[in-house]
C-alpha cells in the first residue's frame, strides 16, 4: 500500500483504495469496492505498458467522488512523463470509473493499458476479524463483462465488470491496446456493478444497476440543496465556520437509505465499518442534529420501529419492543454465524426512542408521527419494566443471552473493561449501569407528556410520571457514592455500587433523574482536574485504577459524550460549565481542521498543546459529526417552549457574536444570537 | 380459517396452515397498527404450489388462498417456510442466503417477519454471572 486511503461513499456503498486508485486488499486490509457488509472488489490495479503508476495529485471532489492524477513510473524518482493518466471514481451500486489518458507528444503513442480485478467477497466481520471464507470462487466472462463470482450453497454474489471502449476480457482483468493521437486523448468508461443481496430483488446482473444510476446523477446537486436549506451560521471565530461546515457534509455522507424507505435517510454510524442502521448512534446523531435537520429524527423513528423487537431471541437478545443495535446484511449474518439480523444488544436505544419521540415533537410540532408510532413507543415503554429488569429491583439491566457473538456491555461504552469498581475489579452480569436509569426516567416522564397531548391517555401519563418519581427517588438513594459525593457508575448483580467516577454522570443531568441538591457536586467533578482534561470530560476519572489516557472507554475524551454533557450542564443552569465544555470541544474540533474523531486521548491540555487522536478510531463518525451541532445548541441555551424557540446563550468569549440564522420548527424558521461573554480559561483554572 | 378451507386433522397439524390460521382468527396484529401491505406465498412442494395471502390493513390482518397481487411476492419452498414458522429459521437471515425470492416490496417482507414466532427454547432469561468468573474469564486477579 502507497500514501495514505482515499475513501468515498454513498449509502452503505463505499470505496477505500490507495492515492493512485489502486486497490490491492488482504484479508485483513480495509481497502476495497463494499456494499451491503461485502467487498465485491479486493484488487483493481491500473498499469500502462505493463508500469504501474505514479500519484501526481488525488482530489476528493465530493464525498461521493475523487479524481486521481497519475503519470506513469513509480518510485521516489522526478518524474518528466509524456503521459498523464486520469481516474475519476463515483459511487454508485458499485462505482463508475472514466479512465483517461492523455498522450503530450507530437506523436501518437502505442500503449497497452491493464485493469486488473479479483474479488475476495470478504464479509466486513471477516475483514475485521480475519476470518477464511467458506464458499468457492469463479470468474468467467460473460455479455461483454468480467464476472466475478463467490457462491456458498444458495448465497450468491457477484462482480460484474465492463468497458465502453472495446477491449480484451480475460478471467483476470481488462486488456486496452491503444493509440493515443498527438496531443490527444484516449478514454473508456469502466462500470463496477455489484448483483445479488438484499438491494437485487428479483433481477440479478447488470440491467438492474444500469436503470438505478440515473438517480445517483443528481447527488452533487443533493448535497448543495442539503447545505443550503440548513441554518446559516455566521460567528467572528473563524474557525467555527468551517466546523459547522464540516459536519453538515459528514453527516450528508453518513446519510443512509434504508431499503424500505428509498429517498428517506437516516444517519448510519460512521465509516468505513459502521454504515448501517445502529439503533444507538442513530438515535445519538438524530437528537444532536435535531435543530438543523429535524428530518433525519423522523426517519430514524420510522425505520427503528419498523423493525422493533417482537419476540424471545436469545441469538439475537431480542426482546418484544426492544429496538435494535445493529443490522448486518453479509454472508455471517445471512448464515447466521453472527447475530445481526438484526441484533438487539443494547439497553439503551429503546428508552432512548421515546427520548427522541418527544424531543421531536418539541421541535416540530408534528403529531401526525407521534400518533402513528405509538404503539412502537408503548412497546419500547413496556420493554423497560417487563424485560429490561432483569434483577427484579426496579433498574433497567443487561446481561447477554449469546455468550459467544453478543455484547458484553449493552451501554455506549462497549468495550470489556469499561465499567469498573474503583480497584479496577470488573463486576459480574447482570448490570446496571447509572445513565440506563436516566434514559428510563427520561423515558417515562416524556412518555407521559406524549400520553396526555396526543394519545390522549391521562391515566397512562399518570401512571409514568407515578414510576417516574418512584425511579428517581430510589436511584438518588441507591446509586449515590456517599464518600465521594457522585452516582456509582453501575450497581453490579448484587446490587452493590460500582464505585469508579466516570462521565456517565453528565448524561445523569442531561435525562434530569439528579435531584436539584446533587447537581452541584456532579457539576462540580465533571469540571474537576480529575475529569476535565482542558479539552473535554474524560471517560473515566484520572486516579482511577483503570484510568488509562488513551484507553477506548477508560480516559479518552469522547466528543459526542460531552456535547451531551454540555445539553445535561445546561438543563441543570451551569451556564459557566457548559460553556467550558463548548469552548474545549470547539477548539479540539479545530486542531482536527473541523472533524472531530470519535475519541481523541484524555492527556491534560498543557501537557499535549493538541489533543492526541486515539489510534484505531473510525472517522468520519456521526456522533462526533453531530457534537458540534448538539454544542452549538448547548452554547446558545436553544429550547423550545411552546410554539417558541428560547434563545439563553451562554458562549466562551472566544466565540465574540454568534448568529445561527432560519433555525428550522414548529415556529417555521427562527434567528438566534449570541455573543461570548464568558472567560472560560478563568472557569478552567478556577 | 382462511376462506374455502375446510378444516381437517391434517391440515390442522401442518405448521403453515396453523401459522396462517394463528393470524386470521384474532383478524388484528396491533404490532401492525400503524401498518399496511399485501403479501403472497407461493409455496412450492415438489410440483404443486400452494398460495397464501396476506392482507394487512392498518392491524387487521384477513389470509385467503387468493392468486391477487401483492405488494410482495414470497417464491419458497415448503421446508424454509415450515422453519420460519415455527421460529427454527430467522426470515432474514434466509433472505440474505438467498434460501427464498422475494418479488416486489422488501419492506413488506421486513415487516412481516416481524410476526414470526422465536427460536423454540429462547427463553429471555440466563443465569447471573458473578464478578469472579468475569475477572477470571479476563485473566484478570
Amino acid at each position: 500500500m502507497s500514501g495514505p486511503l482515499v475513501q468515498i461513499l454513498e449509502g452503505n456503498t463505499f470505496v477505500v483504495s490507495d492515492e493512485r486508485g489502486d486497490i490491492e486488499s488482504s484479508l485483513t486490509d480495509p481497502t476495497g469496492l463494499f456494499s451491503f457488509d461485502t467487498r465485491f472488489l479486493s484488487h483493481w490495479v491500473l498499469t500502462v505498458n505493463g508500469q504501474r503508476l505514479n500519484a501526481l495529485s488525488t482530489d476528493d471532489l465530493q464525498y461521493f467522488q475523487a479524481r486521481f492524477f497519475l503519470v506513469p513510473g513509480s518510485g521516489s524518482v522526478y518524474v518528466d512523463s509524456k503521459l498523464t493518466v486520469i481516474r475519476q471514481r463515483e459511487v454508485a451500486d458499485g462505482f463508475n470509473e472514466e479512465l483517461r489518458v492523455l498522450n503530450h507528444e507530437n506523436e501518437p503513442v502505442a500503449l497497452k493499458i491493464r485493469m486488473d480485478a479479483a474479488s475476495d467477497f470478504a464479509d466486513l466481520f471477516e475483514v475485521k476479524d480475519a476470518l477464511k471464507k467458506k464458499g468457492s470462487y469463479r470468474a468467467r466472462v460473460a455479455d461483454r463483462h468480467l464476472v466475478l463470482a463467490y457462491q456458498r450453497q444458495t448465497y450468491v454474489r457477484e462482480t460484474w465488470i465492463s468497458s465502453s471502449a472495446p477491449c480484451d476480457i480475460d478471467e483476470k482483468g481488462l486488456s486496452f491496446s491503444i493509440t493515443v493521437p498527438a496531443h490527444g486523448e484516449w478514454k473508456t468508461a469502466l462500470e463496477i456493478a455489484v448483483s445479488g443481496g438484499p438491494a437485487a430483488g428479483a433481477t440479478e446482473g447488470p440491467g438492474r444497476i444500469r436503470g438505478q444510476r440515473r438517480v445517483r446523477r443528481d447527488m452533487g446537486r443533493g448535497l448543495e440543496k442539503w447545505l443550503q436549506a440548513a441554518p446559516r451560521l455566521e460567528c467572528d471565530w473563524e474557525p467555527l465556520g468551517q466546523i459547522y461546515r464540516r459536519s453538515l457534509t459528514d453527516l450528508a455522507a453518513l446519510r443512509f437509505s434504508t431499503l424500505t424507505m428509498p429517498g428517506r435517510a437516516l444517519p448510519a454510524a460512521g465509516l468505513p465499518w459502521f454504515m448501517t442502521i445502529f439503533g444507538r448512534d442513530s438515535i445519538f446523531t438524530s437528537l444532536q442534529a435535531l435543530p438543523f435537520v429535524p428530518e433525519l429524527a423522523a426517519t430514524t423513528l420510522r425505520a427503528l420501529a419498523e423493525r422493533q423487537g417482537t419476540r424471545i431471541d436469545d441469538f439475537r437478545d431480542e426482546d418484544p419492543g426492544r429496538i435494535l443495535h445493529e443490522m448486518r446484511y453479509g454472508e455471517l449474518t445471512a448464515f447466521e454465524e453472527r447475530p445481526h439480523s438484526p441484533y438487539f444488544g443494547n439497553a439503551d436505544a429503546t428508552p432512548l426512542y421515546v427520548v427522541l419521540l418527544d424531543e421531536y415533537e418539541r421541535w416540530t410540532g408534528d403529531t401526525k408521527l407521534v400518533r402513528d408510532l405509538e404503539h412502537a413507543a408503548r412497546a419500547a415503554l413496556n420493554w423497560i419494566d417487563e424485560y429490561a429488569d432483569l434483577q427484579d429491583n426496579g433498574y433497567v439491566s443487561y446481561q447477554r443471552r449469546n455468550a459467544k457473538t453478543g455484547l458484553e456491555n449493552q451501554c455506549w461504552k462497549d468495550s470489556w473493561d469499561s465499567i469498573s469498581y474503583a480497584s479496577g475489579d470488573l463486576p459480574g452480569y447482570p448490570r446496571a449501569t447509572c445513565e440506563l436509569q436516566g434514559y428510563a426516567y427520561d423515558a417515562k416522564m416524556r412518555g407521559a407528556r406524549l400520553a396526555r397531548l396526543v394519545w390522549h391517555d391521562p391515566a397512562f401519563a399518570d401512571r409514568l410520571e407515578k414510576e417516574a418519581a418512584d425511579l428517581k427517588r430510589r436511584f438518588n438513594r441507591e446509586f449515590w457514592v456517599e464518600d465521594g459525593d457522585y452516582f456509582a457508575v453501575a450497581l453490579d448483580c448484587d446490587g452493590r455500587q460500582v464505585d469508579s467516577l466516570t462521565s456517565n454522570i453528565g448524561h445523569l443531568l442531561w435525562s434530569g433523574i439528579v435531584d436539584k441538591s446533587k447537581a452541584r457536586a456532579v457539576a462540580r467533578h465533571l469540571m474537576s482536574s480529575r475529569m476535565f482534561s482542558g479539552w473535554g470530560v474524560r471517560t473515566m476519572a484520572e486516579g482511577e485504577a483503570r484510568y488509562n489516557p488513551i484507553g477506548y472507554h477508560v480516559g479518552t475524551v469522547w466528543p459526542f459524550d460531552n456535547s451531551f454533557i454540555a445539553w445535561g450542564l445546561r438543563r441543570y443552569g451551569f451556564k459557566e460549565e457548559a460553556a467550558c465544555v463548548v469552548a474545549g470541544i470547539m477548539e479540539a474540533a479545530e486542531m482536527f481542521k473541523g472533524r472531530l474523531p470519535e475519541a481523541f486521548g484524555g492527556y491534560p491540555r498543557n501537557t499535549t498543546r493538541y489533543p492526541v487522536q486515539y489510534p484505531t478510531a473510525c472517522s468520519p463518525q456521526a456522533w462526533s459529526t453531530g457534537a458540534p451541532l448538539l454544542l452549538l445548541r448547548a452554547g446558545l441555551g436553544l429550547e423550545p417552549h411552546g410554539d417558541n424557540l428560547i434563545v439563553d446563550p451562554a458562549l466562551p468569549q472566544r466565540m465574540g457574536n454568534l448568529e445561527l440564522l432560519d433555525l428550522p420548527g414548529r415556529w417555521k424558521r427562527i434567528d438566534s444570537f449570541g455573543r461570548g461573554r464568558i472567560d472560560t480559561d478563568r472557569i478552567t483554572l478556577r | 380459517m382462511p376462506k374455502g378451507r375446510a378444516g381437517s386433522v391434517a391440515a390442522a397439524a401442518d405448521p403453515i396452515t396453523q401459522f396462517f390460521a394463528s393470524l386470521d382468527a384474532p383478524g388484528h396484529l396491533e404490532t401492525f397498527e400503524g401498518e399496511s401491505a399485501k403479501l403472497r406465498f407461493d409455496v412450492h412442494d415438489g410440483r404443486k404450489v400452494e398460495r397464501w395471502h396476506v392482507s394487512i390493513t392498518r392491524g387487521d390482518v384477513a389470509v385467503s388462498h387468493s392468486s391477487d397481487p401483492a405488494d410482495a411476492t414470497v417464491r419458497i419452498e415448503r421446508p424454509y417456510l415450515e422453519s420460519m414458522v415455527t421460529g427454527r429459521l430467522n426470515a432474514q437471515a434466509a433472505y440474505l442466503r438467498g434460501l427464498f425470492a422475494c418479488e416486489g416490496s422488501v419492506g413488506a417482507l421486513m415487516m412481516f417477519q416481524r410476526c414470526l414466532p422465536g427460536p423454540p427454547g429462547s427463553t429471555g432469561r440466563v443465569a447471573p454471572i458473578p464478578s469472579k468468573t468475569v475477572m477470571a474469564q479476563r485473566g484478570v486477579k
